[in-house]
C-alpha cells in the first residue's frame, strides 16, 4: 500500500467515515503544504490537531490578530498520557514542602484570600514552536508557528507562598509538579525546577486565572506556574506540589530532556553536533507573520496590510522591519504600544503589491539589547526557532 | 456519552462544525466545585504488515498513534533511535527483537532512504 492509501485508511476509520470526505486526511502528516486538521476539545475552540493522547493542539494563526489569545484557543501541550480530567476544588490542595519550616497545604480559597493577587501579561511559547520548519526535519511535535500565546495571568507570586512556608537557609532549587501522571512506572513524572532566586523573584507566579477566567482543564486548571520570559516547559500545568530543595534538582526532564546546545542561540549542525548542552531557558527574539497568511492571494494595486507579533524574554521589542523583496530592502513596521515587558508586541505595515507574481514577505524583530533574529538555525531537538519570518504570497 | 463526545470531535475534525460538538463544552459552573471534562479519542486503524502487532501492542499503550503519523518521513536510523528511546529511556515493555520489528513497521508506513547522517531527536520534544 502506498503512503496516500495508508493515510486514507487512517481517515476512513475516523473522521472520513462519518463525513464521506477524505480530502483533509493528509493533514495527519503535518507537512507544510497540507491543510490543517481542526478538532474541538472540551472547553476549546477548533484547533489544529497534532496529537489527541496526550493532547497537543495548535492555535490557528488568525487568533494572533488580537493582543490576548483567547483561553479557548490557547495552545495545548502535555507530555504524559495521564492528564487530569477532573478536579474537586473541595479537596484540591497546593502542597508546599521540602526545605521549609512551615510546610503548607493551600486550598484555592486560601490562595485567593490570603495572598495579594498579582497580574501580568506574558507570552507562553513551547520550546518546540515552529519545529516543522527546521531542515533537516527533526522528530517531535510538528508545530508550525501556533504553539504560542499571550495572556493576562492572575494569581499569587511564588515568592509570597514560599515566604509563608519560611524557606530554610541553604535552599538551592524549587521543583514544581502537576497532577499529570506517567502511563508506566518507568516513565519519569513530569517535574521541572527553577533556581531558588529565580523562583523568588516576585514575577514567577501561580496563576489561578487566565484572561480573567478559570483556566481550561487542558491548559492547567486549577493552577498553572507562570515563568515570564521562559519557555513553556517550565510553566507546569495543574500545579499541585512545590518542593524546596537544599540541592540541585535532577530528573529526566531536566538532565536529558529540554536541553539545547550551549553555543549561541542553541544552534549546532547535523554534521557537528554540540557536545555541551544546557537546560533550555529564556526566549530568544522572534517575530511571527500573522497576515497575510501563507499562500494568501493579494491583488495588484490594492493596499494589503501586513501584521504580526514580536517578543523576546523581557528586554522589550524596539524595532520590527519588513521586506517585500525577499530581504533586499527593509522598512520599519509600526509598533503597537507595549503591554508589559513580557507581552508580545503587535506590528503592522502597509504595502501595495504592483505586479502579478509570487512575493516573499519577511519580518525581522530587534530588542532593546540589539539582539535580532537568526538567518539560519538548526538543533537536534527543533527548539528555539527564531529565523527571520517569511511568508510566501501570490499577487494575481 | 463518551461515544457521542468522541464522534463529535471526529466529525468536526473534518472541517464540518457539528451541533453536537457543543456537548463537549462541559464548562464548570461557579457553584460546582468539581470540574470535569471528557476527552475525545481518535483511534485510527493501521494497515497490515510485518511489525504491526508489536506496534499496536507496545506503542499505543502510552500515546496516540498520531505521534507517528504527524511526523515527516524519517530514515530507518531515526526511527530506530526513536524506538530505542521508547524502550531504553521511557521503559516500553518490548524486547530488542520487537523493537526491530516495530522499526520495520514504522519505516514501511512513514520511512525514507537512509542518508547516513540522519538527525536524531532528543527527549521531551
Amino acid at each position: 500500500m502506498n503512503r496516500r492509501g495508508f493515510l486514507q485508511l487512517i481517515g476512513a476509520t475516523g473522521a472520513a467515515a462519518l463525513t464521506a470526505s477524505s480530502n483533509r486526511i493528509n493533514s495527519v502528516l503535518g507537512t507544510l503544504s497540507s491543510p490543517a486538521q481542526l478538532v474541538r476539545f472540551p472547553e476549546k475552540a477548533e484547533m489544529i490537531l497534532l496529537t489527541d493522547r496526550p493532547p497537543q493542539l495548535e492555535t490557528p494563526l488568525h487568533y494572533f490578530r488580537q493582543d490576548l489569545t483567547p483561553n479557548e484557543a490557547f495552545f495545548v501541550r502535555w507530555h504524559l498520557e495521564g492528564i487530569p480530567t477532573s478536579v474537586d476544588l473541595r479537596t484540591f490542595r497546593l502542597n508546599v514542602t521540602g526545605h521549609v519550616r512551615q510546610p503548607s497545604q493551600l486550598s484555592m480559597d486560601e490562595l485567593r484570600s490570603q495572598f495579594e493577587p498579582i497580574s501580568i501579561i506574558a507570552v507562553n511559547q513551547c520550546s518546540g514552536n515552529s519545529r516543522s520548519f527546521f531542515e533537516p526535519r527533526v522528530p517531535g511535535g510538528q508545530w508550525k508557528h501556533g504553539a504560542v500565546g499571550n495572556a493576562k495571568w492572575t494569581g499569587v507570586s511564588v515568592k509570597s507562598v514560599l515566604d509563608r512556608a519560611q524557606v530554610k537557609p541553604g535552599a538551592v532549587d524549587v521543583s514544581f509538579n502537576g497532577l499529570d501522571v506517567p502511563p508506566l512506572p518507568s516513565v519519569a513524572d513530569f517535574v521541572k525546577a527553577l533556581a531558588i532566586d529565580h523562583a523568588r523573584d516576585g514575577e514567577v507566579m501561580i496563576a489561578y486565572a487566565m484572561n480573567d477566567h478559570a483556566l481550561p482543564m487542558v491548559n492547567g486548571f486549577p493552577l498553572r506556574l507562570v515563568v515570564p520570559g521562559w519557555y513553556g516547559t517550565y510553566w507546569v500545568k495543574a500545579l499541585s506540589d512545590i518542593t524546596v530543595l537544599p540541592e540541585a534538582f535532577s530528573n529526566f526532564w531536566t538532565d536529558k530532556a529540554y536541553r539545547i546546545p550551549s553555543g549561541p542561540n542553541g544552534t549546532e549542525s547535523p554534521k557537528d553536533m554540540a557536545k555541551d548542552t544546557v537546560p533550555i531557558n529564556r526566549f530568544n527574539v522572534r517575530s511571527i507573520f500573522v497576515r497575510p497568511e501563507p499562500d494568501d492571494t493579494l491583488h495588484p494595486g490594492m493596499p494589503a496590510e501586513m501584521e504580526g507579533i514580536a517578543f523576546d524574554s523581557g528586554h522589550g521589542i524596539r524595532r520590527v522591519e519588513v521586506s517585500t523583496d525577499g530581504g533586499g530592502t527593509w522598512t520599519d513596521a509600526r509598533l503597537d504600544p507595549e503591554l508589559g515587558k513580557y507581552s508580545w508586541r503587535r506590528w503592522k505595515a502597509s504595502w501595495t503589491p504592483r505586479n502579478r507574481r509570487p512575493y516573499r514577505l519577511m519580518a525581522r524583530a530587534t530588542n532593546a539589547k540589539g539582539e535580532t533574529q537568526s538567518k539560519g538555525q538548526w538543533n537536534r531537538s527543533g527548539f528555539m526557532w527564531n529565523v527571520i519570518s517569511e511568508v510566501d504570497v501570490k499577487v494575481g | 456519552m463518551f461515544l457521542s463526545l468522541g464522534l463529535a470531535a471526529l466529525a468536526v475534525s473534518c472541517g464540518r462544525p457539528s451541533s453536537i460538538s457543543k456537548e463537549s463544552m462541559l464548562d464548570s459552573k461557579p457553584d460546582n466545585p468539581v470540574h470535569t471534562i471528557v476527552m475525545p479519542h481518535d483511534e485510527p486503524v493501521f494497515p497490515p504488515g510485518p511489525g504491526r502487532n508489536e506496534f499496536v501492542t507496545a506503542c499505543v499503550v502510552c500515546h496516540s498513534p498520531r505521534y507517528i503519523t504527524m511526523q515527516p518521513r524519517f530514515s530507518r536510523t531515526t526511527w530506530l533511535s526513536e524506538v530505542k528511546k521508547m524502550k531504553d529511556v521511557y521503559g516500553a515493555h518490548i524486547s530488542d527483537e520487537q523493537a526491530l520489528k516495530i522499526t520495520d513497521y514504522l519505516v514501511s508506513i512513514n520511512g525514507k532512504p537512509d542518508t547516513g547522517q540522519a538527525p536524531q531527536g532528543t527527549y521531551g520534544e
